[in-house]
C-alpha cells in the first residue's frame, strides 16, 4: 500500500527528540494499550492483516496523533471489521450484545511466563528451489501491491546485492489476505550511493529483507 | 471473520474518525472497557502485562545479553551465529524474538536499526520501544541520512568507519553489539551491563566507555 506509513527516505520531519525520558510508557493510557493488545486479539488476523489495517489509517490521523492511539484504533477497526464488535460499540464503548465467559486473570510472572511463548516462527515451507543465492546483483521491483506489501518505496527499481539467504518464511503480501504461503527471504544490501543523488557517504550500507518475489536478477 | 478487505477496513476508519473521542486516554478506555463487558479480556491480566513490560522485561536484558558477550568469547560466538538460540540461555527469548540476529560494531561498522515501514523491535529483549523509534523523523531519517541522526544523539562518526543501517522489513529483529570500551579490563559482568545503554543496542549510541561524560 501507499501510503505515508511508508517512511523511509521521505523528508520534512524534522528532529528527533533525543532527550525524552527512558521510559516504557510516558502516559497511564499508553501502558494500558500495551497491556490490551498483549491479552487480546481475534484468531483470524495475522501480523500483516494487523500492520494492514494499522496503514489504513486516515494519513493525517497516522502522522499527528500519538502513537500508542493508532494501536487502539487499529484494534478497534480490526475487531469491526471481523465482526467481533459492531461499529456503535466500537463508538460507544459500550457491548450490545451478549457477553463471553471473562477469562481468568493471570499474574505478572504468568505474564512473563507467557511472554516467552510469543517468540511466534515465521518460517513456512516451499517446495521451490531459491532462485537466488549470496553474492547475487539483484534489482528490486518497480511496482508493489496496493494491499499490504513489505517493500518500501525507497528501494523500487534499486540495485543490490543478496547478502544473506534466510530460507523461506510467509510471505506478507498473501500472510494480509489470511493466507499463509512460504516464500524465499533475503538480506539485501543496497549501497547509500545507489540510492540517494547526495548521500552522506556513498559507502553507507542499508540492509533491507526481501522476499524473493520482490526481486529480479540484475 | 476478517474481511482482509482495503476498502472496507478504509471505511471503518473513517467512521472510528467521525465518531471517536479525540481524546486518546479516552479511546483507549472505551476500548479496554468494551473488551471487558464483551468478557474478552480481564483487566488484572492488563494491569499484569504492564507490571511485566514496566519491570521485568526491558533494556537490562539486553545489556545483560551485551555483558556477557564482551566477557564469554564462546557465549558471543553463538550470540552471533544464532541469536535466538543464544539468548534462550538466558531465558530471554519471547516477543518478536524468534529470529534475532545481532550485529556487531567495530572500529571501522557502526550499525543502526529502524523500521521504516511500522515499528518493529525485538521486544522480549529491549522491552517498549523508545517513543522516538517510533516517530515519522527517525523512521524517514535513518536510511536517508543516518549520519546526520547519529549526529542529534551525540555520535560523530569518522569518515572511514562506515554506516551499516538494518531496516527491519520481514520478521528478522536486530540487536547491535556494541564495542567493549576501553578502561573495563577485569569488570564482570554486571559492572559491564551497567555501562550498556538500551541506545547503544539499537545503533544511536557508540562510546560506552566509564569515562565518558566525566571528561
Amino acid at each position: 500500500m501507499d501510503s505515508v506509513h511508508d517512511l523511509g527516505g521521505k523528508q520534512g520531519y524534522g528532529a528527533i527528540d533525543v532527550d525524552e525520558p527512558e521510559v516504557p510508557f510516558k502516559h497511564e493510557w499508553e501502558g494500558r494499550m500495551w497491556g490490551i493488545s498483549s491479552c487480546s486479539g481475534s484468531s483470524d488476523w495475522t501480523i500483516d492483516w494487523w500492520r494492514h489495517v494499522r496503514e489504513a489509517i486516515d494519513p493525517v490521523d497516522y502522522l499527528t496523533r500519538p502513537y500508542f492511539d493508532s494501536w487502539a484504533q487499529t484494534e478497534l477497526a480490526a475487531y469491526v471489521d471481523s465482526g467481533v464488535f459492531t461499529l456503535e460499540e466500537a463508538i460507544s464503548g459500550k457491548c450490545q450484545s451478549e457477553a463471553f465467559k471473562a477469562p481468568s486473570p493471570i499474574s505478572v510472572d504468568e505474564a512473563v511466563a507467557k511472554d516467552r511463548k510469543r517468540d511466534t516462527n515465521f518460517e513456512v515451507a516451499t517446495t521451490k528451489a531459491p532462485k537466488f543465492t549470496v553474492g547475487d546483483s539483484i534489482v528490486a521491483a518497480v511496482t508493489a501491491s496496493s494491499h499490504h506489501t513489505r517493500l518500501p518505496a525507497y528501494v523500487r527499481g534499486k540495485a543490490g546485492t543478496v547478502t544473506t539467504h534466510h530460507g523461506s518464511h510467509s510471505f506478507p503480501d498473501l500472510n494480509a489476505h489470511g493466507i499463509e504461503e512460504g516464500q524465499h527471504l533475503y538480506s539485501v544490501a543496497f549501497k547509500a550511493g545507489d540510492l540517494w543523488l547526495d548521500c552522506e557517504n556513498a559507502d553507507d550500507v542499508i540492509y533491507l529483507d526481501l522476499w524473493e518475489s520482490y526481486l529480479e536478477p540484475a | 471473520m476478517a474481511t482482509f478487505d482495503t476498502k472496507n477496513i478504509a471505511e471503518v476508519h473513517q467512521a472510528l474518525h467521525s465518531h471517536l473521542p479525540s481524546d486518546s486516554a479516552l479511546r483507549v478506555k472505551a476500548l479496554e472497557s468494551l473488551l471487558v463487558e464483551k468478557g474478552l479480556v480481564n483487566s488484572e491480566t492488563i494491569d499484569a502485562w504492564v507490571e511485566a513490560y514496566s519491570e521485568e522485561i526491558g533494556p537490562k536484558r539486553g545489556a545483560q545479553i551485551i555483558a556477557k558477550a564482551w566477557t564469554d568469547p564462546a557465549f558471543k560466538q553463538r550470540l552471533l551465529d544464532n541469536a535466538t538460540s543464544a539468548i534462550k540461555e538466558l531465558d530471554y527469548h519471547g516477543h518478536a524474538t524468534a529470529h534475532l540476529k545481532t550485529v556487531e560494531n567495530s572500529t571501522t561498522v557502526h550499525n543502526l536499526v529502524v523500521c521504516t515501514l511500522c515499528s518493529c523491535y525485538p521486544f522480549s529483549v529491549l522491552g517498549v520501544a523508545p517513543n522516538w523509534y517510533k516517530t515519522a523523523a527517525y523512521r524517514s531519517r535513518a536510511v536517508r541520512e543516518p549520519r546526520s541522526v547519529l549526529a542529534e544523539f551525540g555520535v560523530t562518526l569518522a569518515d572511514e568507519v562506515k554506516v551499516h543501517v538494518w531496516d527491519s522489513t520481514a520478521e528478522l529483529r536486530y540487536l547491535v553489539l556494541p564495542e567493549r570500551p576501553s578502561g573495563t579490563e577485569g569488570w564482570n559482568e554486571e559492572q559491564l551491563a551497567d555501562l550498556v545503554t538500551r541506545n547503544s543496542m539499537i545503533g544511536t549510541d557508540r562510546d560506552l566507555s566509564p569515562s565518558k561524560g566525566t571528561s
